[in-house]
């Protein structure tokens, strides 16, 4: 090295401390990330770019001197990644965000506190400019977890045929099951999708892509390698039979009927069986067996809700029609979005803070200190200090006066609000609200659920066990145990010697710790998509795209039952989920004796 | 499939008047035969000498399937800790206690030797959800009445006047839901609850929106479901449920029954009236309605009642009357969850627990134990603690104990709050239940009220093979002195029988098998059907927030369907 570069590189290491920013790191669900991983996958550039960016203020961007498309790094208690910029007017100053997604994960809180729910939100980082590349996707997947990255993505033969209009189609992508959509079907060709938003329309349309067809194991050499069916499962079977403590992980993305074997399978295994409301309203679901509930239907809202509060949650990029469906339209007594008070409370002006009549910013992670001043100003009671989580004490007592002289209140609560450090403090609060607005008036607060049927998952583990998530059979009974029998915490603290991953990406989505251990040991995963856990699975399974290629029952966010339907026949040799985990249950039993 | 002989058994089957003799009964292929008619080679002798042979029993009020139950298993985790039994010999694991798990519900129906439970309430939204439940449930047969007091299109139909209108929507939606019977629950109760009222109305309140009164609707709905024939007739949750003086509410209810009843057949059923039957005017004051509504009962020959008796201890109420759960969470200050159900229903779930000091429980206690002995006609008094909100099913026995034995009440009475004991007549009530009347009130009666004494409920040639055989000899047990042998004896049948297969044996579940579920198929003339049709069609997008085709439940969504024709007077 040459004494110049030398000088250099200690000019720009001072340069790089100076222009250093702290912020407060938020993760969270952005429309194109969505999309991309729909249509494309994530192994697309289009997800790559979208997932891999850190949004700023512009303020705070001068102040370190990058700009759009410029690359900073991010690094936080729990780890660094270089990720690329983009410029959002809608941040407060001191605030970053990147859509969920491998970039985030490597950075966030592994810690639930005891929650399942690992610190999502709000995680103190530090970002200063750099010339490092951003790592793709594989390049990501692969340092983490020390595996060879492998895919074999197969775009489905599209073959002209009979063409068909399904009528009140249910759309399979998130908890507003929408089931009035239109498909056009020419063969297996889907020619349109009338009504779905661009999230559902994406997964609908492009059902065929980026597909799993054939079962593959992982051969000595580290690539994965075709099989036949009945290998993959005489060896996932084997790889269950033979642990002594394994999990089964994912199922919202399936209907009940597999749900069903699943657990059915856990209880024989002595397994833990998890679905992915451990890492989104996790705690909402702890804050109702605390306080209880305050629910209403999704038409109720369109009937009579003249007030409607978004509360940490971000409908317009993440369930898109959701606006349109419960607020723009008009029901029974209330005509329409003319007649609603729509009021956002989020840490940025998001989309749908755009859409509202009102938005108030409240300081990141201070949600429950907001929540317990409304609780008092609903109560009359005297707040001591000036603001409250950013928030004027005047706007308070005002906020509350409108949700005591509204007729109908609902409140819809999102991500925002359970990733939070309080985690299912702020839900018991936000429910204990919802009761104490319900001695003014009717108040509901409705949980934003995003896997088309997590509902479902947590209702089935619910009636067949008595938990709704989290489930863990090592003892021979349920036991439900927060931050021990939690999907995230079994891995994080690597308690479980095998994984079954079913209908859901955890290497996409847990925090990097959760997904070391988790390429640490024997990986099955049943999916009709090549997600990054099935890219460093042992035993990848193809399985029917369920509410496409396969029917069953799925549960709306507000505990409506709705049909899914098969529309297409799944490619040759590809089960539906339910009937795979039916076949790996018997073998299971053969293998263990029986 | 194997055929049965049950020998030397004590057999009681009102429904074919027998009353404890000693008869052989054969079984094969599911329903039972001439015992003659059995092969031996094939067949298996249960030997059931000095033991009581009985129809297994029929449970026709019970939340054990469906949204709000759900919704309380996981209010109720704490329920489930310490009450945890491991699945073994290929039955699956049991957990929770006021609102256990599928598995709880179906196995430990079983072992009490019931083979029958009707879920009380399903919002018709989410019905389907209800037949998913229902089909995880073990052994039993099963089958679900559907809310329909503030379902709007009922109510459309109602202020119209439209009687027919209404019996066409109800076929309708009972076929839609795969339904089984009319739910009234606190008419008019939950449309006024989502405006903010609805606490205390009675029958004569002027409802919102509608030009309605809860009398009104209870009218026409009756009407409607005796012109559709129903098997089951409405079954009603009264107004002002839990408020001090309602039993007045109540008779005045009952009254009503004989204002469209058609012969004898029983045109109202009442439920757990025990929440139905105070007296006075405050929680202080509070007394018991119980004579008053056994005097009633008495004459209104086309009303029957279930009790909803209290057993002390915790339970995890939950109602489809919402504006009631609101008020009880007022009482009982801890946790509170209601869901309202678009254009339909609403409910509320509340924990709370019954304590023998209390004045007012001690109150409700003696109510139902009151009705069911001063009526004295188990043909129309179902035992019932509307599990669980006035105490888990399992303790049915108890109840059974409390009729059939002034002592075991003695018993209990030393324990309760004296003051509210004076207030009531239990004290004075000499009465005591034999094993036919409890036969009747738990077998025989209950198959007449559901219209299913064809195969249920009796043991006559022909008659499903759901049996239940418990080890005691009604000859030389006297169930009055000796109420904990009986207790002990119901509490685990020695045999039970389901559809002809042993599921349970010495008090354990041996066998898991899965139970029918029934629904109604009322034929309505085809000209009527299609003018529902269309009407709902016509509403129904702006109703509900979704499609009229994904609302229908279908056939093949339910494990084992078994449909009861019921030809209408339309």
């Amino acid at each position: 090295m040459t004494s110049t570069s030398i000088v250099q590189e200690a000019l720009e290491e001072k340069l790089g401390e100076r222009r250093q920013l702290e912020i407060l790191l938020v993760t969270g669900r952005s429309l194109v990330q969505g999309m991309s991983m729909e249509a494309e996958g994530k192994r697309s550039r289009r997800y790559r770019l979208s997932a891999s960016t850190l949004s700023l203020n512009p303020e705070d961007a001068q102040l370190i001197g990058v700009e759009k498309n410029s690359r900073v790094r991010v690094e936080t208690e729990h780890g660094a990644i270089v990720v690329n910029v983009s410029i959002d007017p809608g941040l407060p100053r001191g605030t970053g965000f990147i859509p969920m997604g491998p970039w985030a994960n490597a950075v966030v809180c592994p810690l639930t506190d005891g929650t399942g729910m690992p610190k999502y939100k709000n995680i103190p980082a530090k970002v200063r400019p750099t010339e490092e590349q951003v790592p793709s996707v594989e390049e990501l997947v692969s340092i983490i977890t020390g595996r060879r990255v492998d895919a074999h993505p197969v775009e489905l033969d599209l073959r002209e045929g009979e063409k068909k209009i399904i009528e009140d189609f249910v759309c399979p992508f998130c908890g507003d099951l929408c089931d009035f959509i239109k498909v056009h079907l020419n063969g297996n060709i889907v020619e349109k999708v009338v009504g779905a938003c661009p999230l559902g329309s994406s997964k609908i349309r492009n059902y065929h892509r980026d597909r799993i067809v054939k079962p593959y194991i992982r051969s000595p050499s580290g690539l994965l390698e075709e099989c036949t069916l009945p290998k993959a499962l005489d060896k996932a079977a084997e790889i269950l039979a033979s642990s002594k403590h394994p999990l089964i992980f994912g199922l919202s993305s399936t209907v009940n009927e597999a749900i069903i074997v699943g657990v059915e399978l856990a209880e024989y295994l002595g397994a833990i069986i998890d679905n992915t409301t451990v890492v989104c309203h996790g705690p909402t679901t702890i804050g109702v067996m605390e306080a209880g509930a305050a629910r209403c239907t999704l038409g109720l809202v369109r009937h009579l809700a003249d007030l409607i509060l978004f509360w940490g949650c971000n409908p317009a990029e993440a369930h898109p029609n959701h606006f349109k469906r419960w607020v723009i339209e008009g029901g029974k007594h209330v005509k329409g979005r003319k007649d609603r008070r729509v009021i956002v409370i989020d840490v940025r002006r998001t989309a749908t803070a755009r859409m509202a009549d009102e938005f108030i910013m409240v300081e990141p992670g201070k949600d429950y200190e907001l929540i317990t001043a409304l609780r008092m100003a609903v109560k009359d009671l005297d707040i001591e200090q000036s603001t409250v989580a950013g928030v004027p004490r005047e706007k308070i007592y005002e906020l509350a006066d409108a949700l005591r002289s509204c007729k109908y209140g609902v409140g819809f609560f999102g991500m925002g609000l359970t990733m939070n450090e309080p985690r299912y403090r702020s839900l018991e609060e936000l429910i204990k609200l919802a009761h104490d607005l319900n001695d003014w008036t009717r108040f509901t607060v409705v949980p934003m659920r995003g896997h088309y049927n997590v509902t479902g998952a947590c209702q089935v583990s619910t009636w067949l066990t008595g938990y709704p998530f989290s489930v863990d059979f090592m003892r021979g009974i349920p036991k439900f145990i927060p931050g021990l029998t939690t999907a995230t915490d079994a891995l994080i603290r690597g308690d479980v010697d095998a994984a079954l991953i079913i209908a859901s990406d955890p290497v996409a989505h847990f925090p990097r710790k959760a997904v070391e251990n988790l390429s640490k040991i024997p990986l099955i995963v049943v999916d009709p998509k090549w997600s990054l856990t099935a890219m460093i699975a042992d035993v990848v399974i193809p399985s029917a795209m369920s509410g496409v290629e396969a029917g069953g029952t799925a549960y709306r966010m507000d505990g409506v039952p709705l049909r899914v339907k098969k529309i297409i026949e799944p490619p040759t040799g590809v089960m539906e989920d339910h009937r795979i985990l039916l076949e790996i249950l018997s073998r299971v039993r053969r293998l263990r004796g029986e | 499939m194997k055929s049965f002989l049950i020998k030397g058994g004590i057999v009681y089957d009102p429904l074919n008047g027998v009353e404890g003799e000693v008869i052989d009964i054969g079984l094969r292929n599911g329903v039972i035969v001439d015992p003659s008619s059995l092969d031996p080679r094939e067949t298996i002798v249960v030997d059931a000498r000095g033991m009581m042979v009985v129809p297994g029993g029929i449970d026709v009020h019970s939340h054990i399937a469906g949204p709000k139950v759900n919704t309380g298993r996981v209010m109720m985790v704490e329920d489930h800790y310490l009450t945890n039994i491991p699945g073994k010999m290929g039955l699956r694991s049991q957990t929770g206690r006021t609102v256990p798990n599928v598995y709880k519900i179906g196995y430990g129906y079983a072992r009490l030797g019931y083979t029958t439970v009707v879920e009380a309430a399903s919002p018709p939204l989410k019905t389907r959800h209800t037949h998913e439940e229902l089909d995880s449930i073990p052994i039993i047969d099963k089958m679900t009445l559907i809310l329909m007091d503030s379902n709007w299109i009922a109510l459309d139909y109602i202020s119209e006047g439209d009687l027919k209108g209404l019996a066409g929507y109800i076929a309708w939606l009972l076929h839609a839901t795969k339904g089984y019977g009319v739910k009234i629950v606190d008419p008019g109760a939950d449309l006024a609850w989502l405006y903010g009222k609805g606490y205390g109305i009675d029958l004569d309140t002027q409802l919102p929106e509608y030009n309605l009164t809860p009398r009104e609707i209870i009218l026409m709905l009756g009407e409607a479901s005796t012109l559709l024939n129903l098997p089951h007739p409405i079954h009603v949750h009264c107004n002002r449920l839990g408020y001090p003086g309602n039993y007045s509410t109540t008779t005045r209810t009952l009254e009503l029954s004989s204002k469209y009843s058609t012969g004898n057949k029983i045109s109202m059923h009442i439920t757990h009236v025990q929440f139905t039957g105070y007296k006075g005017s405050t929680w202080a004051t509070l007394g018991s309605g119980g004579e008053e509504i056994a005097r009633i009962l008495r004459r209104q020959r086309n009303a029957s009642v279930d009790l909803g008796q209290i057993i002390f201890g915790s339970v995890t109420t939950m109602t489809a009357d919402a504006p009631f759960e609101h008020v009880l969470f007022h009482i009982s200050r801890w946790k509170w969850a209601f869901a309202d159900v678009e254009a339909e229903t609403a409910s509320g779930i509340v924990p709370y627990r019954y304590r023998r000091r209390n004045y007012v429980n001690t109150v409700q206690w003696t109510i139902g134990l009151e009705v069911a002995l001063l009526t004295k006609d188990p043909w129309r008094t179902f035992i019932t603690t509307d599990h669980p909100n006035a105490g888990p099913f399992t303790k049915y026995p108890r109840v059974i104990a409390w009729l059939m034995s002034r002592r075991a009440r003695e018993e209990e009475m030393k324990k309760v709050n004296r003051r509210a004991l004076k207030k009531t007549a239990l004290p004075a009530v000499d009465e005591e239940f034999d094993f036919n009347d409890i036969i009747i009130a738990t077998r025989a009666a209950p198959a007449k009220l559901l219209g299913l004494e064809d195969f249920k409920g009796h043991l006559g040639i022909g008659a499903q093979a759901d049996i239940a055989i418990y080890n005691i000899d009604p000859g030389k047990v006297d169930p009055s002195r000796d109420w904990k042998i009986v207790e002990k004896a119901l509490s685990r049948a020695e045999y039970v029988f389901k559809d002809g297969r042993i599921v349970v044996r010495g008090g354990r579940v041996v066998e898991e098998t899965y139970g029918s579920t029934l629904y109604v198929k009322p034929e309505i003339p085809e000209d009527l059907s299609k003018t529902i049709v269309d009407k709902v069609r016509e509403m129904f997008p702006y109703y509900y927030s979704i499609q009229y085709s994904n609302f229908i439940v279908d056939l093949s969504e339910i494990r084992k369907p078994r449909e009861i024709p019921v030809k209408t007077l339309l």
